[in-house]
């Protein structure tokens, strides 16, 4: 679905955000896209959407140039931004004027997201609250069919009831033709959804595994101490003792902790890349 | 592979759609406080100083031409907020009918209102001064150079498309900048152009346009072919230039 090769860019000749990057997105998974502020979390979005071109290399979406923004290419993408602007006309209005652009839009669909999402298709957008108008966004995004969504940070903003809700609706209403891209930093949001999980940091994806994989080959466990003889992969104290990362010598189950992943694989990358040669 | 990925009719008709029912409530304000300003101007003219009627095709013109350059100005005011402009350039429509949508909008759907508004001003006016002060009916000297009139303003509204894309702020006055710089270049230009080359030929060393020292060849290399070619240039050639370097402006154009 995406394919990405030797990426590189910058916003300025002098601060190179990516360099020479590659990743590739399958259709049927729903990618966690971590990384730390200013990692280029967005701008790997805006770089799949076109909204910014490659200074080198190149985005290939669905078979297209994305930089071209050719019609078709755009048709099977949708991008949720963090900050966006709606008109101020009426749901029933904005979709009576934007969704005959995408051929295959569904509006039993949204009819039953805005039900979902309790919003009704006379409010005028303008006068919903940021977390409604975050929710239409999405409800009109899924509607579309697009086969990539590129979504950032679309928890923001949104009350603990509608986090579960936006939960709920992703993973019924995704199926194994759409590739999803979630962008985040608040991944307890977004736990038990996004799978596989993917880490950049320093212009470069440092790390990109399946759950199923994770879970394999490293443990996630609390102890009470770090002893001389124990070499975690990475640790760090919290109030009922230091949690850890071990290599999953035993093939024991345990409870992946994505916030914990994240700042292991940023403190210690190598080691933690090793557990999956 | 996709068949008119670059204009495709019903594309076009739905972003020209969408252009327009987003913003209908801002144009119907402006066109309709334009036309009760006109109105207004007309009656009272036609009231105290009938006579001069006829002056206010002038004043209609420019006004038109005004408005349909602040109008152009504007037209990709999407494209200048990071916001909107994430949202208008993900709609699936190709940068041929982005441009296309707005300069059909702009150089033709506008004078065409236009030149209908104003007709039906001229119209109203008519008809209320005949029926309070039996008045010789209002001329339609607007249309006596309609043709030309539309003419100028679609080769001098291009500037001002390139001008909506290309810069991100007050377009309108930027693009008259642009183009008060550009003048004064070209004919910087001209001049030193002019006065190095024909002072070489006087005799005095001085610049003379009918003098002897001036051939005949040059005769009519500054009096016929470069205006001929200026000629072409202008009405011609303008307009494909100045929407080439849009598209491409457009097309390149990055949030």
């Amino acid at each position: 679905m995406v394919k990405i090769e030797n990426l590189s860019f910058g916003y300025t000749k002098k601060q190179t955000l990516f360099d020479q990057l590659r990743l590739q997105l399958q259709p049927g998974n729903i990618y966690g896209l971590l990384g730390r502020n200013g990692a280029g979390k967005t701008t790997l979005l805006k770089v799949m959407t076109g909204l910014v071109f490659p200074g080198e290399g190149s985005c290939r979406v669905a078979g297209y140039d994305a930089s071209e923004r050719m019609p078709a290419c755009l048709e099977d993408i949708c991008f949720i931004p963090e900050e966006y602007h709606l008109p101020s006309v009426k749901i029933e209005s904005y979709v009576s004027i934007n969704a005959p652009f995408y051929k295959r839009f569904d509006y039993e669909k949204l009819g039953w997201l805005l039900r979902e999402f309790q919003l009704n298709p006379q409010n005028r957008l303008h006068q919903l609250s940021y977390g409604q108008k975050k929710k239409f966004l999405l409800a009109f995004g899924l509607s579309t069919s697009a086969r990539l969504l590129l979504m950032d940070e679309p928890t923001n903003g949104l009350d603990i009831p509608s986090k579960s809700q936006f939960r709920k609706v992703i993973a019924a209403s995704v199926n194994e033709e759409q590739c999803v891209v979630i962008s985040t930093h608040q991944v307890r949001d977004l736990e038990n959804l996004i799978d596989p999980i993917i880490i950049i940091d320093e212009g470069r994806i440092i790390f990109q595994q399946s759950l199923e994989d994770i879970s394999s080959a490293l443990f996630f466990e609390t102890l009470p101490e770090i002893k001389e003889n124990q070499q975690p992969l990475y640790y760090e104290e919290g109030l009922a003792g230091y949690a850890a990362i071990t290599p999953n010598v035993q093939s024991k189950d345990s409870r992946i902790d994505i916030e914990l992943l994240f700042n292991g694989v940023i403190a210690n990358n190598k080691g933690i890349n090793n557990e999956f040669k | 592979m996709e068949k008119n990925k670059y204009l495709n009719i019903n594309r076009l008709y739905l972003l020209t759609r969408r252009h327009i029912l987003s913003n209908t409530k801002g144009w119907l304000i402006a066109f309709g406080a334009v036309s009760g300003a006109l109105l207004v101007i007309s009656l009272l003219t036609a009231y105290f100083n009938p006579e001069n009627l006829s002056n206010l095709a002038p004043t209609y013109i420019t006004i038109m031409f005004i408005g349909g350059y602040i109008f152009t100005s504007n037209i990709f005011s999407e494209l200048h907020d990071t916001r909107k402009a994430t949202h208008y350039l993900t709609v699936p429509v190709s940068t041929t009918e982005r441009l296309f949508s707005a300069w059909l909008l702009t150089a033709i759907v506008f004078p065409a209102l236009s030149m209908l508004l104003i007709t039906l001003i001229i119209l109203i006016a008519n008809l209320l001064m005949n029926l309070t002060l039996n008045f010789e009916p209002f001329q339609q000297v607007f249309f006596n150079g309609g043709f030309s009139v539309f003419r100028s303003y679609l080769i001098t509204q291009s500037i001002f498309l390139l001008g909506a894309v290309y810069f991100r702020k007050n377009n309108f006055l930027k693009t008259v900048l642009a183009i008060f710089v550009f003048s004064m270049v070209v004919m910087a230009l001209i001049s030193t152009f002019g006065y190095l080359f024909l002072s070489s030929l006087s005799e005095g060393g001085g610049v003379t346009i009918e003098g002897d020292s001036m051939t005949v060849q040059l005769e009519s290399l500054f009096l016929e072919r470069i205006p001929n070619v200026a000629r072409v240039l202008y009405y011609y050639l303008s307009v494909p230039f100045f929407l080439v370097v849009s598209w491409f402006t457009l097309k390149e154009r990055q949030v």
